[in-house]
């Protein structure tokens, strides 16, 4: 049971207090926070103990969503919700920021007001939200112009918390009514000096865009279900198909959602290769990197970077690229954006690392972070099969797209 | 609210300064307040706004208050809000003022909008003032039977909130019976929700005081109301499913049957999108298979994969918190989780909570088949640049070369890691090589080869050197230049700051001086003449300690310091098993989390507030905050405190000391027989008492009882000489008198008596005797019960040198109070040793 809820900017300053039990917290504890928070630097837990109040934070954009509890209760409870006010927020106010908060505390009063009551969550599900708090848009201060009606406030109570699909707004109509299904994949891998990969796995998810008047019932299949390791859904999908038939069944939510959510483990083939080679002699160390593809997937490879840290025995460093930028920030995190792979030649990035006097040769290695973006493909080679619609009066459009990323992509020196 | 340091923080321009804007508020709310002309509304908007940001901001503008109710009459919902939230914020500090919003909020819930009727239905109950409280269960009865769900949500916490506020209130107008009808019949799933965190809220705190609050709690984990629950989980919002989850998991099935339906309905909550609710969900499934062995090995199996989805989809707090019961799990059943390994091999620009945690349990799956993988990937991570995540590493390398068997490979590794000159790593390594050496003593060849090529210079950290120096004087045979390393560091003995390296290096330099006297001898009275005129308390009490077992007897001293050693087999765990247990109980709760049952950090009844340590006694408490509980974190340190002093170098010593820092008066007890425990104790009590539990004390009184003539003020002088005294000393009460009178006293001390000397003090002529036998002379007593007085005398073996005592016996405190005088004053201190310990022995033959 969460007692308060504070949003903190990224100096400390205390933007929003939601008191929310009887017990009421006093705002001392943010400072508190705050200086454990700068002791603790990058070691900071997301669940403190405090010596008044159990503590849980998360950091979204550069402010700080701080919960303060003096019971027992379930952590993933209290991050979980902290985390869903934050989507809701960014959500509402179209992103998270000092200014955006400040300007509309008034509307992320409003939110905490219904999102949760005494401590216990009531709803976090942004469609029936939207249903009692409009959100500040350009649309609804147009409105508010025209009509004079000036509050941001819905006359009437959402229908869908009496509805047996609580997730849909009720009745919805669409001119033109269109779904969009998106596969985005991010591939996690670890590589080895040597080229060994030691691990690479697949996390994805089906991203649902849906516009659809009435209600709506849908099923999408899947022409390989049984590659996935772990799958979680939205609350609307029905469970009794999937067990069957791995068949995804719903009603869906109105707009943006994740339908659902898998892995897919013990992958093999990596689309990019990265080869490090690190030679240090007499306080000077070579560096040499070379990008290519490993296993092409068919379709374009773009976005490509690469970053690094460079250790903090270096005292200059050195770097130059056949093709793309090289950028080294004041904290020696170097990155290189190379975007897609030349036809001509391989992206090669060489460059000289002078250690700090006294030291001969490299005893710390960095990691290199590839990233990237393949636009068309899922690389877990998931497929979809195909999307069915019932309860609909006329023809919908259907749209599939695919994309994979990197995720965690690392190569190691 | 916030110090007016607060307010000046904040940077933003529109900011007030002082008082003035406060009131040119107050002014303009005022104009507004009659006001009916068009537009009016627009303008109070902006007005309660900027009202509510200084309010955010922590500005006080409680003076407003009056004109923010007056301002309240508007149909503007936005408007209503502010001014609600505003009341809300100031209600409890003017209950006066608050009195008037009472008005407007009454006339507010029979508005026709069902939002306005929950709004100010929400509001009235957040009020909180208590002598307004018979104004809200008008409203609140109507609330609950109000036609539309959302304004019946918010008046079931409304009832709480009064439980809160006024619970005779709230117990007398029957809302608990109303909650409990709704609950059962209600459509609402939201509703039903509600009731259930109220009631069982209501009913815990009333169950201390009515019986029938205790039946209807245990009622909420009956089977129809279970059942009830059940049924209708999926129409519950997720955050509601958490809580009926909850409360399933402490629900007994009568069988395994109905285990099994509650498992098959439950199952697909695992794929919930909501973390919370699958955690709630793995916590009813080990909850109710826990006496099912197989079935429990099943269910591990089949909440691995949600989890290890968790731990990679969500943000890193959320990774954390699932993490930690993940860990728990692992810790519970490692060889489920071995194969899945990969999943907590760590990302470079994770969170280091995150990576530690994996570490943790990187180091519980290792087994035979995946140790190589595993070492192999943790030292990637300790050549890499983050040095915490480095150093963490290769600790949790150790961790596994000390619980396998098969640990060939990994001593390579370490000693490896040594040859990286990396200074945190040289000394996280030398202090796991350490314990390896404890446990594997075989392997001494080849680490004592590298260990010898590091030089003591590189070495900083206080934790690494005291391993070295252990590592130098454990093996000072096979290491050539063992002695004059430690010569040159006691040579240093000013500059060594940390008081463990100093134990360390006494006790090593000791245990050198037995292997390779000749070579040592300087160093070992270097050290010993440095570690008595240490201002450390263990170290000047080490340091004599071994000067008097050297003088004592040098055999014996070698036994005590260098006894043959067997390997450690376990190293202590830090946990009991019982204590995991617990935790394992309270899955899905912040114990999981810190990694201790929750009685160790909140109070017995799970809520409330908690006593606060010292440093954040500035940090405002609620009045009402009464319960006593010691502070997390003293309690630990405390803990560590102890176990730290005790368990190093007791186990080094060959002494039967436990680790347990609660045990010390355990191995008292296998002291000689002859000493009553009793006597034991309350003496244990007087030294500890005197020198505020340090453990300094507890040896002492070891000392002491072990006959080595310790006093229990440290002595300044280092050597007294051996003192034998004459046996038929003779002195006549004329010369006695005469001494007496001219005499300082020289020493006055308490000691205690045993109960068998008090008993036997019955005929005071047996205590003439006894001390008699210990050439202590009598020359006059007297006194009856309770008290006794005695003169006793003696003298010196070889010259007249004279003491004398007077010795009050106090029967019924079982105290003796000693005046000594001496003609050489320096031997005062032995033979009142000398004395107290004849005394103790009175009765015991």
């Amino acid at each position: 049971m969460l007692q308060c809820i504070f949003l903190l900017s990224d100096s400390g300053e205390v933007m929003l207090e939601k008191q929310l039990t009887g017990h009421r917290v006093d705002r001392s504890i943010c400072a508190w926070y705050w200086d454990h928070a700068i002791s603790q630097g990058d070691q900071l837990q997301p669940v403190i103990a405090s010596p008044t109040h159990y503590l849980f934070q998360i950091v979204r954009e550069g402010i700080t969503f701080l919960a303060c509890s003096q019971v027992e209760m379930p952590p993933l409870m209290g991050i979980e919700f902290l985390c869903r006010v934050a989507d809701v927020l960014a959500d509402y106010l179209g992103g998270l920021n000092e200014d955006v908060i400040k300007d509309n505390f008034v509307i992320v009063y409003e939110l905490m007001d219904e999102m949760i009551d005494n401590g216990f969550p009531l709803t976090t599900e942004p469609n029936i939200l939207r249903e009692m708090i409009a959100a500040p848009n350009i649309v609804s201060k147009m409105l508010s112009v025209v009509t004079g009606n000036s509050s941001n406030m819905n006359e009437t109570l959402p229908a869908a918390t009496a509805l047996c699909v609580p997730w849909r707004t009720s009745d919805p109509k669409y001119a033109n009514n269109e779904v969009y299904v998106d596969l985005v994949e991010e591939m996690d891998a670890v590589i080895n000096r040597d080229g060994t990969l030691v691990k690479c796995e697949i996390y994805g998810e089906v991203q649902v865009n849906s516009h659809l008047s009435g209600l709506p019932d849908l099923t999408l299949s899947f022409a390989n279900p049984s590659i996935l390791d772990d799958v979680r859904f939205h609350p609307c999908v029905r469970y009794r198909p999937w067990e069957s038939h791995q068949i995804l069944s719903f009603v869906p939510p109105d707009g943006q959602f994740r339908l659902m959510s898998y892995r897919v483990r013990k992958l093999k083939s990596i689309p990019l290769y990265l080869k490090p080679q690190l030679t240090s002699d007499a306080g000077t160390c070579r560096l040499s990197l070379l990008v290519g593809m490993r296993n092409d997937p068919g379709k374009t490879v773009d976005s490509i970077d690469v970053q690094f840290q460079l250790p903090p025995c270096i005292s200059t460093a050195d770097l130059s690229s056949n093709c793309g930028t090289v950028n080294i920030l004041s904290n020696k995190t170097c990155s290189w954006s190379i975007g897609r792979i030349p036809k001509d030649k391989t992206p090669s990035l060489l460059g000289t690392l002078v250690l700090e006097p006294g030291l001969q040769r490299l005893h710390v290695f960095p990691t290199f972070r590839l990233g990237f973006r393949i636009m068309g493909i899922a690389l877990s080679g998931l497929q979809i099969d195909k999307l069915d619609l019932k309860n609909l009066p006329h023809r919908p459009y259907k749209g599939f797209r695919s994309l994979t990323r990197a995720g965690h992509y690392e190569v190691r020196a | 609210m916030a110090p007016p340091g607060q307010a000046q923080r904040s940077s933003s321009p529109s900011q007030p300064s002082g008082k003035g804007e406060v009131s040119d508020l107050k002014a303009q709310l005022r104009q507004l307040a009659g006001s009916r002309a068009p537009g009016v509304d627009d303008s109070k908007r902006d007005l309660f706004k900027k009202v509510i940001s200084y309010m955010t901001v922590g500005i006080d503008v409680s003076s407003v208050f009056g004109e923010m109710v007056m301002c309240s009459a508007t149909s503007d919902i936005v408007l209503k809000k502010m001014c609600y939230l505003y009341v809300g914020n100031y209600a409890k500090g003017n209950p006066d003022l608050a009195l008037l919003t009472i008005n407007f909020l009454q006339r507010d819930c029979k508005d026709e909008d069902p939002m306005i009727r929950g709004l100010a239905l929400r509001s009235l109950c957040s009020l909180r003032v208590a002598n307004l409280v018979e104004y809200l269960v008008g409203p609140l009865g109507s609330g609950l039977r109000d036609s539309n769900s959302y304004v019946r949500t918010v008046a079931v916490i409304g009832i709480l909130k009064l439980y809160h506020i006024s619970a005779v209130t709230c117990i007398d107008a029957d809302f608990p019976a109303m909650l409990k009808r709704l609950m059962l019949n209600d459509p609402d799933t939201q509703v039903i929700a509600n009731c259930l965190a109220a009631l069982q809220e209501i009913w815990t705190l009333e169950a201390s005081n009515s019986e029938e609050a205790s039946r209807e709690r245990e009622a909420l984990l009956s089977k129809p109301l279970i059942y009830y629950f059940l049924n209708r989980i999926k129409e519950f919002s997720e955050w509601a499913q958490s809580l009926v989850l909850e409360l399933v998991a402490k629900y007994v099935p009568s069988d395994n049957n109905e285990i099994f339906d509650i498992m098959n309905l439950l199952e697909d909550r695992l794929h919930h999108a909501n973390g919370a609710v699958v955690l709630a969900t793995i916590k009813v499934f080990l909850q109710l298979t826990l006496s099912m062995n197989d079935v429990h090995q099943q269910v591990y199996e089949r909440i691995k994969a949600p989890l290890l989805t968790l731990v990679s989809s969500g943000s890193p707090e959320q990774s954390y918190a699932v993490l930690s019961h993940l860990h728990l799990l692992v810790m519970r059943a490692p060889i489920l989780f071995s194969s899945d390994y990969k999943h907590f091999y760590c990302q470079y620009n994770e969170p280091f909570y995150v990576k530690k945690l994996k570490l943790e349990m990187l180091t519980a799956v290792a087994n035979e088949s995946n140790t190589y993988e595993i070492v192999t990937e943790l030292c990637e991570y300790a050549a890499n640049v983050d040095i915490p995540m480095a150093r963490e590493s290769i600790r949790a390398v150790g961790k596994i070369a000390l619980q396998q068997y098969d640990v060939n490979a990994i001593v390579d590794r370490l000693l490896q890691f040594l040859e990286m000159e990396k200074d945190y790593v040289t000394a996280e390594t030398l202090v796991l090589v350490k314990d390896l050496l404890r446990k594997y003593p075989q392997w001494s060849q080849d680490c004592i080869a590298v260990v010898g090529n590091i030089s003591s210079k590189n070495v900083q950290e206080p934790k690494a050197k005291a391993a070295l120096i252990w590592m130098l004087g454990e093996y000072s045979q096979d290491m050539h230049d063992a002695p004059y390393i430690l010569e040159s560091l006691i040579e240093n003995w000013e500059d060594e700051h940390s008081s463990e390296v100093r134990l360390h290096l006494l006790t090593a330099v000791m245990k050198c001086f037995f292997k390779r006297p000749p070579e040592t001898q300087k160093a070992l009275g270097d050290a010993l003449a440095a570690g008595l005129a240490d201002f450390h308390q263990d170290v000047h009490d080490r340091a004599l300690f071994y000067y008097r077992l050297l003088q004592y007897n040098v055999t014996v001293a070698e036994r005590v310091v260098n006894p043959p050693k067997q390997a450690v087999s376990v190293f202590a765990d830090t946990q009991s098993s019982e204590i995991k247990d617990r935790i394992f109980d309270e899955f899905n709760s912040l114990s999981v989390v810190y990694q201790k049952p929750s009685y160790m950090f909140t109070d017995k009844e799970h809520r409330g507030p908690f006593e606060f340590s010292d440093e954040l006694g500035n940090l405002s408490i609620g009045a009402d905050a009464a319960d006593t509980v010691v502070p997390v974190h003293q309690v630990d340190a405390n803990d560590k405190d102890l176990l730290l002093s005790t368990s190093e170098t007791e186990k080094e010593d060959g002494r039967a000391l436990s680790s347990n820092g609660s045990a010390y008066s355990a191995p008292l007890y296998d002291a000689p027989a002859s000493v009553p425990a009793s006597q034991i104790q309350s003496d244990l009590v007087n030294l500890t008492s005197g020198l505020s539990g340090h453990v300094p004390a507890a040896s002492l009184a070891i000392d002491d009882l072990l006959g080595l003539g310790l006093s229990v003020t440290p002595a300044p002088a280092p050597s007294p000489p051996s003192l034998s005294l004459n046996p038929k000393a003779v002195l006549d009460p004329g010369t006695f008198q005469q001494k007496w009178r001219q005499l300082p006293i020289s020493l006055t001390q308490e000691f205690s008596v045993s109960p068998q000397g008090i008993a036997a003090l019955i005929t005071p002529q047996a205590l003439l005797r006894h001390m008699q036998g210990h050439s202590i002379q009598c020359i006059a007593s007297g006194g009856q019960s309770p008290n006794f007085k005695f003169f006793f005398f003696a003298q010196k073996a070889e010259e007249s040198s004279n003491f004398l005592v007077e010795c009050i016996v106090n029967t019924s405190s079982a105290k003796a109070q000693v005046k000594i005088k001496a003609d050489d004053q320096s031997m005062s201190q032995t033979f009142s040793t000398l004395f107290q310990s004849a005394l103790s022995k009175f009765g015991v033959q």
